[in-house]
């Protein structure tokens, strides 16, 4: 049923396009006997009355809209020439200028249409010529806003102004060809439109002036396309140290031939697939046009720009506003209102429509996705990877809650498009999430530990309370340095190397050890004889010393101290004690301990002995 | 140098007259939106007086000198650096005298075939708008494109002076209602004489009877006009190989300039500094574009003095105008003769024409200003 369906609709496709073929050459073949006639009935209204009139309003807009325009640039010339000679430092500043060069000769573009316009509204033109003058006016417009739009993008001979990637020697001819591809393709839709608006039947010139002019357009455009995009060597400066991705040159000649195809074939559906080829040109070069204004920085720098947060957001943007450019353009040139479309029966208008939602879905997604990853990535490549030596600070949390947010944000995206795609294809999604809902019962009571791991890590995550590059302990013996964190585990390095994967679940109350502070405490056992005042004493100006003269010392929140703790049989124990920052306990102790050895040798004392000396009176 | 101080006062005055006529004749044809009638009223006063007498001597004479002294403009330019106004200026300039031959020789000789003819607006229109559309078309331009060119010479001349600023307000709309109202008197006219011609048989015979006695010598006009045009066109185009020898000529001497920050511009031998720097696209004020009149252009030398040609009447006076300081100079006037010539532009590219009319509210003339309150 389908099948013949298809066969039924190529075939009346088929059957369309012979007809209109053979509609074009009798158009060619009529054209020259009608535009004698044409040019006849032109001339003959021409030297009359109503062409002198036709004439002299003509002159007088034409006068009107070149007065205003100059009048403005009296003003705007100044502006105009500061923009025009600033140097450019950098792609980024020169498209700043750029900006304020369109903006300052479009406002004068505008002003001139805007008057020549508005002044032939107020005459009394004779029958025909005012559409005939409306169209000349807009296809003056159409070659002077291509010049300049040329002129400010590609900027022939000065490198330094060139808003897109394109080498040097190229850019003459890029622009030089552009300007002709657009005349002849403003020729194609003015002159014919112009032709058709005078009183005399002119279908047949129109129909081919439209051929020839397209026909021209597009052997320009598929010359230039293969000419200029085809070479290795020839791309622009951005591209220069990447390997080739993509073929450029012979998908765009496809894509000109392409439009031209449907033109020929159906000039109603021409406009959509002229803007469907131009977004899919801008996407295949919208890489490197990006990238372009990133590029110089960085090489001075010395940095890839790939890496860069940047230009990765602005080219998914810029993607992202291409097709939405290109979808509303399509929706304009159907002049189909939206509302309309939407209550279309037709089955591949609702598919059109749906796909349609589905990539918009995706783009935003991905916008997304590039954003948070690209931000992330630049985040972290910038803190430098935990030193287990050094105090965690403010980047550790970071070091921790990064990568986690990253996988979790790709997993929420996923799910989320994957049941919003589903659901704009009319996908029913309610039974699927009633069904993941029985069989998630199911699962449920089968992953009740996992759950509890998840939330349970949530928590902890969110009080903080440990992160990468700390010591812990937690319950059921386990303990060790963070050294990775899941969604569900954390991995703990313990001291003599085993790696503990602790599911938060079983986390239980967790001791830090790596927080803002530690007190280490640790006893002196000294003969009984020693005098307490003394040593205390003797403890404390160690202390000092050791704050002062070492780099260790610098560490000491509160200096040691020292004093008789306990009094044992021949032994008086005296307790030290420092607070210092986490993991440098050990060291200090160290140097305390031999720092004090040495004054009680040179005191000429020792620790007490280990041996209970017992008198026996006799 | 004093000549050429001379000339470009001659050609001023010369364009000053023409323009003076055109808008005579422009005022007399916007009182066609009144009526025929007003406009043959007010002939006598504004159209006649130039086209018998001392009138037509001063117009013929100022015609001939702004012509020639054009032609002379082009043909003793070194480069086509021209800014886009002057590629306008040139262009309607030289467009004009082969569109206007055929009114002037045809209003001439109308009159001499049938005296009264010529001279009656109403007939003349007749033929216009009934008879020889095709000169109404030639003629639409020519107003067009005289007033344009007359316009930019004007705005460019005035522009620069203090008394700008009062009088500008006044002028920018007379600039632009001349021409509409004439174009919209000539329409209106129009209208009218095609009204009469189908009302009033008698006039139209009258014209008709003109019109079969002109047609008679219509061939020898034809012959002339055709003559005219090519000695014209014979005169243009030697200008324009004077131009192109010249530039030829000094093919073979590239030279170059060194400006501040760094810039070089390539060029030749003989070419002013200003043009360097048009050649090249190094930024560089230039209000007058180069006619040695706004002193934008001017520039300290810092090396190479000897080595450019010697400033001339103009560019002194312009130079004391603007209170230049010494070793100061006019890129627009001073020619690269060899090469070593270092400069340092003094104003601004964006420079507009204030800084000519009020030299001493921009950066150069703040520091010549004050240089010369030292001395």
């Amino acid at each position: 049923m389908s099948d013949q369906g298809m066969s039924g609709w190529s075939l009346e496709l088929l059957g369309a396009a012979k007809q209109r073929l053979e509609a074009l050459g009798l158009d060619l073949a009529r054209a020259p006997e009608e535009a004698r006639r044409a040019a006849e009935a032109a001339h003959a209204t021409l030297m009359s009355g109503a062409g002198v009139r036709s004439a002299t309003y003509l002159l007088l807009i034409l006068f009107i809209g070149i007065a205003v325009e100059w009048l403005y640039w009296t003003y705007a010339y100044s502006p105009l020439r500061a923009a025009q000679s600033a140097p450019a430092l950098t792609p980024l500043h020169a498209l700043r200028l750029g900006l304020r060069l369109l903006l300052l000769r479009g406002s004068g573009l505008l002003l001139f249409t805007a008057a020549a316009l508005g002044a032939s509204a107020a005459f009394t033109w004779p029958p025909h010529v005012h559409p005939l003058v409306v169209f000349a006016t807009l296809f003056l417009l159409v070659l002077r806003a291509a010049w300049m739009g040329v002129g400010i993008l590609i900027a022939p001979g000065r490198p330094h102004r060139r808003l897109v990637p394109v080498a040097p020697r190229a850019a003459r001819w890029l622009a030089a060809a552009l300007l002709a591809a657009i005349f002849l393709l403003a020729c194609g839709s003015f002159l014919p439109a112009m032709v058709e608006s005078g009183g005399v039947a002119a279908h047949h010139i129109a129909s081919a002036l439209r051929l020839a002019a397209y026909t021209a357009a597009a052997a320009l455009l598929v010359a230039l396309s293969l000419a200029l995009f085809g070479r290795p060597g020839s791309r622009g400066a951005a591209g220069a140290a990447r390997a080739p991705l993509f073929p450029r040159s012979f998908p765009l000649a496809m894509l000109v031939v392409f439009v031209y195809a449907v033109w020929l074939l159906s000039p109603r559906a021409a406009p959509v697939a002229a803007i469907l080829a131009v977004v899919v040109g801008l996407q295949i070069g919208l890489h490197d046009m990006v990238y372009f204004y990133w590029h110089s920085e960085d090489e001075t720098a010395g940095k890839p720009a790939d890496r860069e947060a940047l230009p990765a957001i602005a080219l998914s943007l810029a993607r992202f506003v291409v097709a939405l450019a290109g979808i509303g353009a399509a929706a304009l040139a159907l002049d189909t209102p939206v509302s309309a479309l939407a209550e279309s029966s037709s089955p591949w208008v609702g598919v059109g429509l749906r796909l349609l939602g589905v990539a918009v879905l995706a783009l935003l997604a991905h916008g997304v996705w590039i954003a948070v990853r690209s931000v992330v990535d630049q985040r972290l490549s910038r803190i430098a990877p935990a030193d287990p030596h050094q105090p965690p600070d403010a980047s550790s949390r970071l070091l921790t809650l990064l990568p986690l947010l990253r996988v979790t944000t790709a997993v929420v995206l996923l799910v989320l498009l994957v049941l919003s795609s589903l659901w704009a294809l009319g996908i029913e999604i309610t039974p699927l999430l009633a069904g993941a809902g029985v069989v998630g019962l199911a699962l449920g009571f089968g992953a009740q530990a996992l759950v509890r791991d998840v939330i349970a890590g949530v928590f902890y995550l969110a009080e903080d309370a440990f992160r990468v590059g700390e010591y812990v302990e937690g319950a059921g013996n386990t303990k060790g340095t963070v050294e990775r964190i899941t969604l569900r585990s954390v991995a703990l390095r313990h001291h003599n190397g085993p790696l503990h994967f602790v599911p938060y679940g079983a986390l239980g109350s967790v001791r830090n050890t790596s927080r803002d502070w530690v007190i280490d405490k640790f006893n002196l056992p000294l003969p009984i004889e020693v005098e307490s005042e003394k040593i205390r004493k003797m403890i404390k100006k160690i202390g000092e010393q050791l704050k002062e003269d070492t780099a260790l010392g610098q560490h000491l929140m509160e200096p040691l101290k020292g004093k008789l703790y306990r009094v044992d049989p021949g032994v008086k124990v005296f307790r030290c004690k420092f607070r210092c920052p986490p993991g440098k306990q050990f060291d200090l102790r160290a140097a305390a301990l031999k720092r004090i050895e040495a004054a009680l040798k040179e005191m000429g004392l020792g620790y007490a002995a280990g041996v209970n000396t017992v008198i026996v009176k006799g | 140098m004093r000549g050429e101080a001379l000339i470009r006062r001659a050609r001023l005055a010369s364009g000053l007259v023409l323009m003076a006529f055109v808008t005579c004749h422009l005022a007399n044809l916007s009182l066609g939106l009144r009526s025929l009638a007003e406009m043959e009223a007010w002939r006598m006063l504004l159209t006649a007086p130039w086209t018998r007498g001392a009138g037509l001597w001063l117009l013929g004479a100022a015609g001939t000198i702004h012509l020639s002294l054009g032609l002379y403009a082009v043909a003793a330019r070194r480069s086509l650096a021209l800014s886009t106004t002057d590629v306008m200026q040139l262009a309607l300039g030289l467009a004009i005298p082969p569109l206007a031959i055929a009114h002037v020789v045809a209003t001439a000789t109308a009159n001499a075939v049938s005296p009264g003819f010529a001279s009656n607006y109403g007939q003349i229109l007749a033929v216009y708008w009934s008879f020889a559309p095709f000169y109404a078309f030639l003629q639409l331009f020519v107003v067009v494109f005289v007033w344009m060119h007359a316009a930019i010479g004007l705005y460019s001349w005035l522009v620069l002076k203090p008394v700008w600023r009062r009088i500008g307000g006044l002028v920018i709309p007379v600039l632009f209602a001349v021409p509409v109202l004439a174009l919209l008197g000539f329409a209106q006219a129009g209208q009218e004489v095609l009204d009469k011609l189908a009302s009033d048989p008698a006039w139209k015979q009258m014209i008709l009877d003109n019109v079969g006695r002109i047609a008679k010598v219509t061939r020898e006009l034809a012959d002339f006009q055709r003559a005219a045009i090519w000695t014209y066109l014979a005169a243009v185009a030697a200008a324009f190989a004077i131009l192109g020898a010249r530039i030829l000529r000094h093919r073979r001497r590239p030279l170059a300039v060194a400006y501040d920050g760094g810039a070089r511009a390539g060029g030749r031998h003989g070419l002013s500094i200003l043009e360097f720097s048009r050649l090249n696209d190094v930024p560089h004020a230039h209000v007058c574009s180069g006619r040695g009149r706004c002193g934008t252009c001017r520039v300290r030398v810092e090396s190479g003095a000897d080595r450019l040609s010697a400033p001339g009447d103009l560019e002194r006076d312009t130079l004391a105008r603007v209170h230049a300081g010494a070793g100061e100079r006019l890129a627009c006037q001073a020619r690269v003769l060899d090469e070593g010539v270092a400069v340092t532009r003094l104003l601004p590219a964006f420079a507009d024409a204030s800084a000519a009319r009020a030299p001493q509210e921009w950066p150069g003339g703040q520091a010549a200003a004050a240089a010369e309150s030292r001395t």
